[in-house]
């Protein structure tokens, strides 16, 4: 990090606020010309105060930083599309957030956790399907971006993928599965994100969001060729 | 056959509640921890089959850049130090 700050030079855009009198904080030669252009007592206008006279900013060190780190180069994460949040924030309530041994008996809505519906969510390059169970395993409902109406590659986008939870989160509704939901996503594709957004745009209530991505650090059983463009 | 094994334990390992229906924090969380930890990158390196010279020059790649990440740590840290009197005083 502290490396892309010596390469960069815009990172002290955050340092060349000057203000009418003060230059100090600027580096250098860039400090002076402000200071000459702008300065009342020091500038092109200034006849007869010779004396310079300069104030610095009050300025806070963590302001500063925080605007520092703010015009850094974001970091790739990995997830196409995907923001990122600073995880740190969250170690203050970090028992609400992970399950622990009392969480599959906790109670969403008077149901407990456990038995709540299982919204599976199978996000992949071409298309997202989403599928409503039960706790059992027992399928309720099935939706997938083909069946909102886009065709071939409009399927394997974001805006599909939030259609289809739309979709299926209102006919949910409408057929009696009001419960809290738990979702269960699977692999990266356009559609991750989206698809949980339209689940909650479209009125489902989300509990929990997991992961099921099969991914084996092991050895396995040999892919497919690499595609050659 | 069962090709794939669920090595975590459903809906409590690789899980995050969702807090005050803030439903977009807590998928940016789950995808933060899973990219932290490398399972999206396992993903996408296992889509295909690496032969094995590809594997080997990433490898070597990954390593060369880690030892060069240290020294360039280690140098930017040396640069920085310091033993003088504070320049601005009140400045934090």
């Amino acid at each position: 990090m502290l490396r892309q700050a010596i390469l960069v030079p815009r990172i002290f855009s955050f340092l060349e606020r000057s203000v009418l009198g003060s230059g100090e904080r600027a580096g250098g030669l860039l400090a002076q010309e402000t200071c000459k252009a702008t300065c009342l007592l020091c500038g092109p206008q200034s006849s007869s105060i010779k004396r310079p006279l300069h104030t610095t900013v009050p300025r806070s060190k963590a302001e500063d930083r925080k605007e520092m780190l703010a015009s850094m180069p974001k970091k790739d994460e990995g997830t196409e599309g995907e923001k990122t949040i600073d995880v740190d924030l969250l170690s203050k309530r970090f028992e609400d957030i992970f399950p622990d041994e009392n969480t599959p008996s906790r109670l969403f809505d008077g149901i407990p956790y456990s038995q709540l519906n299982i919204c599976d969510i199978k996000a992949t390059k071409n298309n997202t399907i989403i599928s409503l169970n039960d706790h059992k395993g027992k399928a309720l409902m099935l939706r997938s971006c083909g069946m909102e109406g886009f065709k071939n590659t409009r399927q394997g986008t974001n805006i599909a993928a939030q259609a289809t939870g739309i979709s299926l989160a209102m006919r949910a509704i409408a057929k009696g599965f009001k419960d809290p939901v738990r979702v269960r996503v699977s692999g990266i594709g356009p559609g991750r994100m989206s698809a949980i957004k339209g689940l909650s745009m479209g009125g489902m209530n989300v509990v929990s969001i997991t992961d099921s991505t099969r991914v084996s650090f092991a050895p396995t059983a040999r892919a497919r060729k690499q595609r050659r463009l | 056959m069962k090709l794939w094994i669920m090595r975590h334990a459903s809906f409590i390992a690789r899980t995050v509640l969702v807090q005050n229906g803030n439903v977009e924090q807590a998928v940016r969380l789950i995808n933060r921890i899973m990219g932290r930890e490398g399972f999206l990158e396992q993903y996408r390196l296992t889509r295909y089959y690496e032969k094995p010279y590809q594997t080997r020059r990433r490898i070597n790649y990954t390593k060369c850049k880690a030892i060069y990440n240290e020294d360039m740590d280690r140098k930017i840290e040396f640069l920085l130090r310091k033993n003088r009197v504070e320049p601005y005083p009140g400045y934090c």
